[in-house]
């Protein structure tokens, strides 16, 4: 099987596994967790570790600035 | 009546019908609606208690007359409940996932709670809640008992016919039982064993005693589902039939009404607000004559409103269902009439359903009813709320008028008379108001009506207008034609971007057309072959003050899409800056002076030198003068160049596209950027002016002998061609042998193709090549081409060498007739010319078979513009509708409307394209915009002061009345004359 997080256009994923964390980055964009945008628990970019309620910091490569940071909620 | 300010948020639900009746004005009970005096009838249709629509009416509800009465409802009594078909799904759900005996949904506690849960997550994820709500009665459907102990009824499958009859489909016995028994008991005629079954060794075996299976034998007791099914195993045979049970409306009443509210809230219906027993009608609201005023005619008849029809309709059926209830009618009459009186319910609501014939009009036109009234493209929403006729509004032709401002727009003075502006009358303007209302609304800046503070509109006629000026005083209101310095909003269709709309200021002119600077021609995506476009004159201070700040044309120099100037010189406008410093030629006083008559200039700076005994200006200077003394640039010109700015002066290169023209000019997109709009406005109307005087004073224009090359050179594109077909029979000859290697990953067909392609591609580009180098640097074509002002060097070869080869779907033209593409060519034929090959230039013109190919090779392009056109049209539009509510928030998110984050920096980097100034190398130009920083920090104290401290754009007022470089301050300067 290809491990596709592996790949060098898949940006990396982390589970934000300290619920302080969590809080912090709620409270920075005054959001419920269900406002951030979503990801699958399917979706193969995700960490084995990953469970629905989860929320993931993404670090990307971005066109406008070098590094781009956003976070998502995974759902079932 | 109150009118709420701001709606906070709109529930729907069902209503009682107790609530019909609460505010219902009266009861209809007659389908007359006027006597014959032409009155009204008391408790029918047209009852004065359902509103007036007569002028001097009063209203017998309300008091209040025609125009402020709103109208009030009315209602019917059903005489028998009816299905509303607006519901008839959601009643087929019900019906099929609650049990009939006991109402409750046939779901454990469990799952009930469950499927609730996950409802109110879906609407937290904003996921479909209707995904849930399906997979709920789905799970309801499958039991086929109720899965309650304390009921355990019978779940019936349930059949819905469209559009509102309800079956349940029960398996009873059969009507000939007792026949099919006595057949099977019979012993088996091809079987000799076969004794058949004795009565008593039936009982036996189904385990009843045996009068009662001579009782089911005869006929005399029915046998219940149990023994049935026994007796069907035991002997083999069916005894079930299927039977329709038809559900009546009052059927499904009674069963709705049992449905308990713990349970409806899983199949998405709100127990608070709705019951699911009022999803069937037993009274029917009768809209208020408002909703259906009805028409006299010519001929004094009355016409009624469809909708009117449609309730006579039903009143009379209702009343015929009442009279054959009471006279005891049989069962099968009233059932016809019930089921009229659903139809005309039915069509009531809606009349385009499938499956039931509309309702029609005497004509035979389909009656409209209300449904009908709010879909489709002229319903409510889309024909009267999304989109609608205004007034203050004009359309008409558009043509170009270089003396105007790219700010202004030429409103035709027949516009200005119609539309107006509402003059307030003050202490301060009560003469000007009196000057307007006493030209009339025939004079140009006149008034067409006047409003006196108690509220009374009077119209401006040519007879009143002397007498009503000396009536006018503070506090009347004047609606005041539209005069120069009035400001306007623009549009031209298709509106596919905020450009597309922007605020103008009036000039009004003579004749019928609106005029345009031609500098807002790419914005606007407009020409002058016919365009029209449309004029909406604003009506409150606030519009006009939001219009002049952030819509007129100026704010728009900078388009959202890509960042740079989308407005600036286009056309002849840099053919005339390119001859202007192209060649940096010489200017005498005169000459200079009439370069620069159009524009605020005028004093000429130093004289550049002195030659045929009087001093000269070159065309790098005279463009110079149109530049801020402080600006510095450094870029490619499209010619090739290097353009260098110093101090404001053009030091070197060619002023062209890239330097003044729309979409990314270098010095307009600076200007803009680093100056203000203001500034880049005044530099774009100067460089018009100066360009259009430029190139009437070298003269500009291109005829048929500007794509004419030299003999020896058209004998050498036909040797370039003659050697490319040479080629090509080479490489036919080595395919034909079968020696030709194919590339990789083609076959050897393929690989000819592409070879003859690049061949042939090849010849075209050397043709081309060839007529460039004998074109004169002056050629016309060819300064439009090196400018950017038109055209490409591509046009300019096809005219003058080569045409080249014409292609269908990217291939060499393969189509037409059986191994060949025309009849003229031998079969499998493969040479150049056989396949669209245009050896001949446009000028020199092409053969009839070239003619033929390359009018494929057109038809092509013109069938993929049309469908592409509408095909991204279309594409666009969902896409704008789907982003459109996606908003950047303050603290720089980007949300939508229910708060879901969409980005959580606003482009990731947080700034607008048209804030930050970019080049080619660097999205964001840091360099440059340090460079200004440290600039500012080593310059001078006032220079410093400037930069550090906060600079205020001043407020956009009129181009007569704004400070800063606009053409107020020239004017002075010349006002002293
Ligand atoms: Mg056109
Ligand atoms: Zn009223
Ligand atoms: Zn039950």
């Amino acid at each position: 099987m290809v491990d596709v997080s592996q790949h060098k256009l898949v940006p990396e994923h982390t589970v934000l596994d300290d619920p302080d964390r969590v809080d912090e980055v709620l409270s920075e964009y005054n959001v419920s967790k269900t406002n951030l945008p979503k990801i699958t628990v399917s979706d193969p970019a995700l960490p084995d570790k990953a469970e629905p309620g989860d929320v993931i910091e993404i670090t990307r490569d971005s066109r406008t600035t070098d590094r781009a940071t956003v976070y998502r909620l995974v759902v079932e | 009546m109150q009118t709420p300010k701001e709606i906070g948020g709109i529930q729907f639900g069902l209503m009682d019908p107790e609530t019909y009746r609460d505010m219902s004005a009266t009861k209809v009970i007659t389908a007359d609606t006027y006597d014959d005096d032409g009155y009204p009838i008391d408790m029918g249709l047209m009852d004065p208690r359902l509103g007036v629509i007569d002028p001097g009416l009063e209203c017998r509800t309300c008091g209040q007359h025609s125009g402020s009465c709103n109208g009030h409802f009315g209602h019917i009594e059903l005489a028998a409940p009816v299905i509303h078909v607006g519901f008839t799904k959601l009643i087929r759900r019900l019906l099929r996932s609650t049990c009939r005996e006991c109402g409750r949904l046939a779901l454990t506690e469990e799952e009930r709670d469950e499927y609730r849960d996950n409802l109110v997550r879906a609407e937290e994820l904003g996921n479909d809640p209707n995904d849930v709500l399906k997979s709920a009665v789905r799970q309801a459907r499958k039991q086929s008992y109720c899965p309650h102990p304390d009921c355990g009824g019978v779940m019936h499958e349930i059949k819905h016919e469209k559009p509102t009859t309800y079956y349940e489909v029960q398996d009873v016995l059969a009507g000939d039982y007792s026949e099919r028994i006595a057949e099977a008991m019979q012993p088996d005629p091809d079987d000799e064993d076969d004794e058949g079954t004795g009565p008593a060794e039936l009982a036996e075996e189904v385990g009843v005693n045996v009068g009662r299976i001579q009782e089911i034998m005869s006929g005399e007791f029915r046998p219940k589902s149990e023994t049935r099914k026994k007796l069907e195993k035991v002997l083999g045979v069916d005894l079930t039939e299927e039977d329709m049970n038809k559900l009546m409306p009052s059927d499904i009443r009674d069963w709705f009404e049992d449905i308990p509210d713990e349970d409806i809230e899983v199949i998405g219906v709100d127990p608070e607000r709705s019951r699911p027993e009022w999803m069937i009608l037993t009274v029917l609201p009768v809209p208020p004559v408002t909703a259906r005023p009805s028409i006299t005619l010519d001929n004094g008849q009355r016409s009624e409103d469809d909708l009117t029809h449609k309730l006579v309709d039903i009143i009379r059926i209702n009343q015929r269902f009442m009279e054959n209830r009471e006279a005891g009618a049989p069962q099968l009459i009233i059932e016809d009439l019930w089921e009229l009186l659903q139809y005309h319910v039915t069509t009531f609501i809606d009349n385009e359903i499938s499956g039931t014939p509309p309702a029609r009009h005497r004509s035979g036109r389909p009656l409209k009813t209300l449904s009908q009234r709010l879909k489709g493209k002229e319903g409510r929403f889309r024909g009267s709320l999304s989109g609608k006729r205004v007034n203050f509004s004009a359309r008409t032709v558009i043509s170009p008028d270089p003396t105007l401002s790219l700010n202004e727009v030429g409103v035709p003075d027949r516009v200005a008379k119609e539309m107006t502006q509402t003059l307030n009358v003050t202490e301060r303007n009560v003469d000007e108001a009196r000057q307007y209302v006493a030209n009339g609304p025939e004079a140009h800046p006149g008034a067409n009506y006047v409003r006196r503070p108690d509220g009374r509109r009077l119209k401006v006629t040519e007879k009143n207008c002397e007498e009503l000026a000396t009536k006018v005083e503070e506090g009347w209101e004047v609606n005041r034609h539209l005069v120069d310095g009035d400001i306007v909003v623009f549009n031209r269709q298709p509106s596919l971007h905020r450009m597309s709309i922007m605020a103008h200021e009036v000039v009004v002119m003579p004749y019928k057309t609106f005029r345009l600077n031609t500098t807002v021609c790419p914005p606007y995506n407009a020409d002058f072959d016919g365009d029209e476009m449309n004029m909406h004159a604003l009506q409150n201070e606030e519009a006009r003050a939001e219009a002049r700040v952030l819509m007129r044309v100026q704010e728009q120099m900078l388009s959202p899409r890509f960042g740079e100037n989308i407005i600036g010189a286009i056309q002849d406008h840099i053919s005339g800056t390119y001859l202007l410093t192209h060649e940096n030629p010489h200017f005498s006083e005169t000459q200079a002076l009439d370069l620069l008559r159009a524009t605020s200039v005028d004093e000429l700076p130093a004289a550049d030198g002195e030659e045929n005994g009087g001093p000269y200006w070159t065309g790098r200077t005279v463009f110079s003068e149109l530049l801020p003394d402080d600006l510095n640039l450094e870029f490619t010109s499209s010619a090739g160049d290097t353009v260098e700015i110093v101090d404001g002066q053009l030091v070197t290169g060619t002023i062209d596209e890239d330097a003044v023209g729309a979409f990314g000019g270098e010095i307009v997109d600076t200007l803009t950027k680093v100056y203000s709009e203001t500034r880049a406005r005044v530099f774009v109307n100067e460089v018009a002016a100066l360009a259009m005087r430029a190139i009437m004073h070298f003269g500009f224009s291109l005829g048929i002998d500007d794509e004419s090359i030299p003999q020896a050179a058209d004998e050498m594109v036909d040797e370039a061609i003659g050697n490319a077909y040479e080629r090509i029979e080479e490489l036919i000859d080595t395919y034909e042998t079968g020696e030709l290697e194919s590339l990789p990953g083609r076959t050897v067909d393929e690989t000819l193709e592409m070879k003859i392609m690049q061949t042939l591609g090849k010849a075209r580009d050397s043709a081309g090549e060839i007529a460039e180098d004998h074109f004169q640097e002056d050629n016309p074509a060819v300064i439009m081409a090196r400018s950017g002002a038109r055209g490409s060097m591509l046009n300019l070869t096809q005219m003058a060498g080569c045409v080249g080869q014409q292609a269908v779907r990217g291939e060499r033209i393969n189509r037409g007739y059986e191994d060949r593409t025309l009849s003229h060519y031998e079969p499998n034929d493969l040479s150049a010319e056989a396949h669209g090959f245009v050896e001949n230039s446009y000028r020199g013109g092409l053969t009839p078979r070239e003619f033929f190919f390359h009018a494929m090779g057109g038809r092509e392009g013109l069938v993929d513009t049309a469908v592409r056109t509408s095909k991204s049209g279309y594409l666009q539009r969902r896409l704008i509708n789907a982003l459109s509510e996606l908003e950047a928030q303050y603290d720089g998110t980007v949300r939508d409307t229910s708060d879901t984050i969409v980005q959580f920096e606003y482009g990731e980097d947080g700034t607008s394209p048209v804030k930050v100034s970019s080049n080619d190398d660097n999205p964001i130009d840091v360099e440059g915009i340090a460079d200004r920083v440290l600039d500012a920090e080593f310059g001078s104290e006032e220079e410093k002061e400037r930069f550090l401290g906060s600079r205020e754009p001043p407020t956009n007022l009129s181009e007569y009345a704004g400070p800063g470089l606009n053409k107020a301050q020239g004017m002075e300067v010349e006002s002293d004359d």
